[in-house]
């Protein structure tokens, strides 16, 4: 698992990335900044949860994705079967090139979390 | 601008160009700190607040940055009384009583609380919002019968108020009826799933009323349709998002945005709330409740902006929710926040540029 991650933070404009279960227990972790690994597993669970909710009451379907802006850098939390990948992003990334590698890591570790 | 003034401003945003990056890589109190000193040196005082709120988030025990903010937003309350007492003057509409008697209500200006509600009530009896403050004013004052009577109004009037259902379970509690308490705390389940304050809240109730209680932990979609507390949430009975309806120019303005929102291409819809949740304008499929579709937006909402700076993204800005069968794109707007629903085939860039375009009309709307 965390060579994917350590994959994935190659790129150009990740700060660093995780995964967790969807209780919010961190999986792996490889951030090059300061994070409350625990505390950002936590939330991730909490925002699945209302997001997960939301999309069915409404008729979106499964969820797969949500990126959240904010003033100083963008996050990802992608799902990725029976894990989720968060993935903390540079405020003035590309998310047009990175969204192909969040991708390809949110499959492989789907692929890893089955075995 | 004359030559000194143009340099001057290039110092100043190179400053705080130079500052923003340093707090991307390693923040500390002293670098939020700099970068309030700088915007306010810029004379921008309501993005100083905003650091100073997000470095008070991050280092709540760094005393110099905590008595800064403090006083960055006594001052900024200060001036939104003012901007919000000569609107309501010109162009009132009820979140600007709500948002004015909060305003009173956090410098514990109660009898001032208490008017600017009664007045807001008056002028517009069919918003929630302001109920939802007059009730929090009498649970402070442990005025239990009369906190009921208000957040009962607000919640009949909205039946997806999750501010003014969870204060009524507590109050509920506090005078000894929990299975009333419950009631409410299941109405907030059916449209905030796996929301783990209000399960505690619920196990509590449940406990009191003597009924058995099954918590199922985790966010998985089987939650809501399996069996437990979840399944057993219902459907609130009440109104749903009277909210505000097109009564003023504003609001047929705002709502005239929303519907134009939806004529773009590969978009499905698009609803407007205020910071209760309570619908100001929707333009939704028919199939979709929109009070429904307010309060889960509005908890949404609520759980990334009041997450945003755990997540270390600063104060939250937008979201893109992406879903098998479609998009779901957040932003706040001044008060307000706004939802755009579209197909998984959107084109991105000419959706963005409408909500950008729909942003600023919104903010010139009076």
């Amino acid at each position: 698992m965390r060579n994917i991650l350590s994959q994935l933070n190659k790129t150009n404009g990740v700060r660093g990335s995780m995964v967790v279960n969807r209780d919010g227990i961190v999986v792996a972790s490889d951030f090059s900044i300061e994070v409350d690994e625990s505390g950002v597993g936590a939330v991730t669970s909490s925002i699945l949860s209302a997001l997960e909710g939301a999309l069915k009451r409404i008729n979106m379907g499964r969820f797969s994705r949500f990126i959240i802006s904010g003033s100083e850098s963008k996050v990802a939390v992608v799902d990725a079967g029976q894990a989720i990948l968060l993935v903390m992003l540079q405020q003035e990334v590309n998310m047009g090139l990175v969204n192909v590698e969040i991708k390809e890591a949110a499959n492989a570790v789907r692929a890893n979390s089955k075995m | 601008m004359s030559l000194l003034g143009f340099f001057s401003q290039w110092r100043s945003s190179s400053r705080i160009k130079s500052l923003e990056s340093q707090l991307q890589g390693r923040p500390t109190p002293q670098l939020y700190l700099q970068l309030a000193d700088a915007h306010k040196d810029a004379g921008n005082s309501t993005k100083a607040a905003q650091v100073l709120k997000l470095g008070a988030a991050r280092f709540p025990s760094a005393p110099e940055i905590i008595r800064r903010q403090a006083e960055a937003e006594k001052i900024e309350r200060e001036n939104e009384k003012r901007r919000l007492i000569d609107k309501i003057q010109t162009h009132p509409n009820p979140i600007l009583y709500a948002r004015l008697a909060e305003l009173f209500k956090a410098d514990n200006e109660l009898e001032k609380t208490i008017d600017t509600c009664q007045r807001g009530v008056k002028a517009f009896p069919k918003y929630g919002g302001t109920y939802l403050v007059l009730g929090q004013i009498y649970v402070e004052k442990r005025q239990w019968q009369e906190a009921v009577a208000q957040l009962e109004k607000s919640v009949d009037l909205d039946k997806y108020n999750y501010l003014a259902l969870k204060l009524l379970a507590q109050v509920y509690m506090e005078i000894g009826r929990p299975a009333d308490a419950a009631q409410r705390l299941e109405d907030i389940l059916y449209f905030a799933p796996g929301d783990e304050a209000i399960l505690e809240l619920l196990k509590k109730a449940k406990e009191g009323a003597g009924q058995p209680f099954e918590q199922k932990r985790g966010s998985n979609v089987e939650i809501v349709r399996g069996s437990g507390p979840m399944e057993t949430a219902r459907k609130p009975a009440g109104r749903s998002g009277l909210g505000l309806r097109a009564v003023s120019q504003r609001d047929k303005a705002l709502s005239q945005g929303v519907q134009n929102l939806r004529t773009v291409n590969g978009v499905t819809g698009a609803i407007l709330v205020d910071q209760y949740g309570l619908v100001v304008a929707a333009d939704l499929d028919a199939s979709i409740d929109e009070g429904l579709a307010g309060a889960l937006i509005t908890n949404i909402y609520r759980t990334a902006s009041g997450n945003s700076v755990k997540l270390n993204v600063g104060q939250f800005e937008e979201g893109l929710i992406e879903g098998e069968q479609g998009n779901i794109h957040i932003l706040q707007l001044d008060e307000m926040i706004l939802a755009v629903f579209a197909r998984a085939d959107v084109k991105m860039g000419m959706l963005e540029k409408s909500i950008r375009d729909f942003a600023a009309a919104v903010m010139q709307i009076k």
